[in-house]
């Protein structure tokens, strides 16, 4: 029985791994997520799927988003874009979470001129920070807006400065500069060292995906409208999902081949 | 001709004074006090890289009229045209250069790079062409007993680099589905065009300015330089109306946003007083009436204006289509200085640009004034 995303329970036959049933979508996913890692990489096709009629546009996947990967300001991976549509009294509002949609056809890659950006097996657009000359081209190759450049800016820079290593600027820098964990390895914000100076971008949280755990947006999502898995796998959610008539990808004319759908 | 001299050396030192606080502040505090972001993520630098090295590729065909064809009229002005490449080149290369957010990785891109891209190729591309454009200088020099072929060899070689890096830094831009605004045939076509007419324009301000006016065939060479000139700008011209026309009429919304944001936007003045008032029909006008252009100082105002319009122009290409949100709203999902789609160049920004424009134009005048090889063999 297919799964819509109008539920939030999916049918216990399909779950074979799961203990309990009826199931939370995150527990659905999250037993997709451990089949998917148990296969090589280029056997999997992580996806996520967005239902727009259930995002209430409260963002916290974006806040979500920069607390996992700590990002600075002006460093944006999952903005919510806003819209109202109609005029009164027809009046409503669409919320579009837009991730980097790790195209299958990424015009991002091939421009990067010294190959910092690049498809992995499993289908993620990565970037090597150390790779990277921060040149920028490929934030201009990009249709989505979906990277931004880390300017080494900190939100802490101009505020008052407090006696004490609790309070104030020195405490709250110190925790600006702790490390993100992107791509598996620990980068902390030191002088023009790498990220700083670099592109960024969602990257699925594959530190997550490898440590087993879902994308920080995707947990933290309370409308549960995020979905994430494997779309190689019959059996994952995101397959049932995304074999529905009101899927769509953003600029598919372009030939980019998204894999982040979105349910209308 | 003292007074205009010590006038330019007067602008030459203000502009390296701020210069050196531009790149000061470039080096120590990094990209922080650029005002683009991540929208508009290219900024004046990119734009003045765009003119500098368009300029370079013109000049080097320019030198080919004399020292591969050698057209009689322009016999003698190859070195020089030699030497305005080079320093035209490195003005480019150094805005680009400091424009990265790593300077200490350039290397990269030569040792670890991705000749399929672009950029990579431009890269690769334009460090050729400043070797071969050196080699060539060098051979003009007849310091050593070298074969004539030698140059012509060299200057052939150099000529299809110069159309191939100036159509490729169109394609720089053309190749991006993401902007409909670059992403159409005519960009690669339309760059060497630009090339030669900003080339061309300075040689005619250099030549206006600083030639050999007992040279017999100066006031001839002037005259053509101008004429040249005129067609060029009528060219660029008509590109920019097929390019405005079509996307006007096809109406494909985020190629209109361009067009309206060049001619109607924030900075319309720029396009239609500066672009088309300052940089093309004023001009056009001077080097058209034979009594306006047989003032030579008007001449060399007349270049100065042409490359006042082809910097504006080089800016119009690169900032219109960066300023229009990929996606509508986007400007307003996430409040950052960072995140906004307007964009005018920092003070930090001019300052560097002015830095290198100050360093170019004393290395230019420093070499015309001593070294003997760059001055015309006005004598034969
Ligand atoms: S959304 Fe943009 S950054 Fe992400 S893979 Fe596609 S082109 Fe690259
Ligand atoms: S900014 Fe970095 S990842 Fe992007 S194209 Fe340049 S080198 Fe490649």
């Amino acid at each position: 029985m297919p799964v819509t995303s109008e539920q939030n329970v999916s049918a216990p036959s399909q779950t074979q791994d799961a203990p309990f049933a009826p199931q939370d979508v995150l527990l659905r996913m999250q037993a997709d997520l451990k089949r998917a890692l148990q296969k090589p990489a280029h056997e999997r096709r992580w996806i996520m799927v967005i239902d727009l009629r259930k995002c209430v546009g409260c963002s916290a996947c974006t806040i979500g988003c920069v607390v996992e990967n700590k990002l600075p300001p002006g460093v944006v991976y999952r903005p919510v874009i806003e819209e109202e549509i109609g005029t009164y009294p027809n009046v409503t509002r669409r919320f579009l979470p837009r991730p980097c949609m790790q195209c299958d056809n990424p015009p991002c890659v091939p421009v990067c001129p010294v190959n910092a950006t690049y498809q992995r097996a499993d289908g993620i657009v990565e970037i090597n920070y150390n790779q990277c000359i921060g040149c920028r081209y490929c934030v201009t190759a990009c249709p989505y807006g979906a990277r931004t450049f880390d300017f080494g800016a900190t939100y802490s820079e101009g505020t008052p400065e407090a006696a004490g290593l609790i309070l104030g600027q020195s405490a709250a820098q110190t925790m600006e500069r702790e490390p993100n964990f992107e791509y598996g390895r620990a980068w902390p914000r030191e002088g023009e060292a790498s990220p700083i100076g670099n592109v960024r971008k969602c990257q699925f949280c594959i530190h997550r995906l490898e440590a087993g755990m879902l994308p920080a947006c995707t947990t933290t999502c309370i409308g549960r409208a995020t979905y994430f898995g494997d779309a190689n796998d019959p059996q994952s959610l995101v397959s049932e999902l995304i074999a529905q008539p009101n899927v769509m990808r953003l600029k598919e004319e372009l030939g980019t081949a998204p894999k982040v759908y979105y349910l209308m | 001709m003292l007074w205009f001299k010590r006038l330019i050396w007067l602008g030459v030192a203000v502009a390296i004074a701020l210069g050196a606080w531009g790149i000061f502040a470039r080096l120590t505090t990094g990209h922080s006090e650029a005002n683009y972001g991540s929208y508009v993520v290219w900024g004046l630098w990119v734009a003045m890289y765009l003119f500098f090295v368009g300029i370079a590729a013109g000049m080097f065909m320019f030198a080919t009229l004399d020292l591969l064809f050698h057209v009689p009229l322009l016999r003698g002005t190859g070195r020089l045209a030699l030497f305005l490449t080079l320093i035209t080149l490195g003005a480019g290369l150094v805005h680009i250069w400091l424009d990265l957010g790593h300077l200490d990785r350039i290397w990269k891109v030569y040792l670890q790079g991705n000749l399929f891209s672009v950029m990579g190729q431009i890269v690769w591309g334009y460090t050729i062409f400043g070797l071969l454009t050196a080699f060539a200088l060098l051979l003009t020099l007849d310091w050593f007993k070298t074969p004539a072929w030698l140059l012509r060899v060299v200057m052939i070689i150099g000529l299809g680099l110069a159309f191939f890096l100036s159509g490729a830094v169109g394609a720089l831009l053309g190749v991006q589905i993401a902007r409909p605004f670059w992403h159409i045939g005519l960009f690669p076509v339309q760059f060497p065009v630009f090339s030669i007419g900003s080339a061309l324009a300075l040689f005619l301000a250099v030549w206006a300015f600083f030639g050999p006016r007992s040279d017999a065939r100066y006031a001839r060479q002037i005259q053509v330089l101008a004429i040249s000139v005129v067609v060029l700008q009528l060219i660029k011209t008509y590109f920019v109306w097929a390019d405005f026309s079509q996307s006007m009429y096809g109406g494909v919304p985020m190629n209109v946003q361009a067009v309206e944001e060049v001619m109607f936007g924030q900075y319309w003045w720029a396009f239609w007083l500066l672009q088309i008032g300052v940089g093309t029909v004023i001009p056009i006008i001077i080097l058209l009436v034979p009594q306006l252009r047989a003032h030579y100082w008007l001449a060399g105002a007349a270049g100065v204006m042409v490359l006042i319009g082809f910097a504006v122009a080089r800016a119009n290409i690169v900032f219109p289509a960066l300023t229009i949100p990929e996606i509508d709203a986007l400007a307003n999902a996430f409040n950052d200085p960072r995140l906004q789609f307007n964009y005018f160049p920092s003070a930090m920004e001019w300052a560097v640009t002015l830095g290198i424009l100050g360093l170019t134009t004393a290395a230019f005048l420093i070499a015309y004034d001593h070294l003997k090889f760059l001055k015309l063999k006005e004598a034969n």
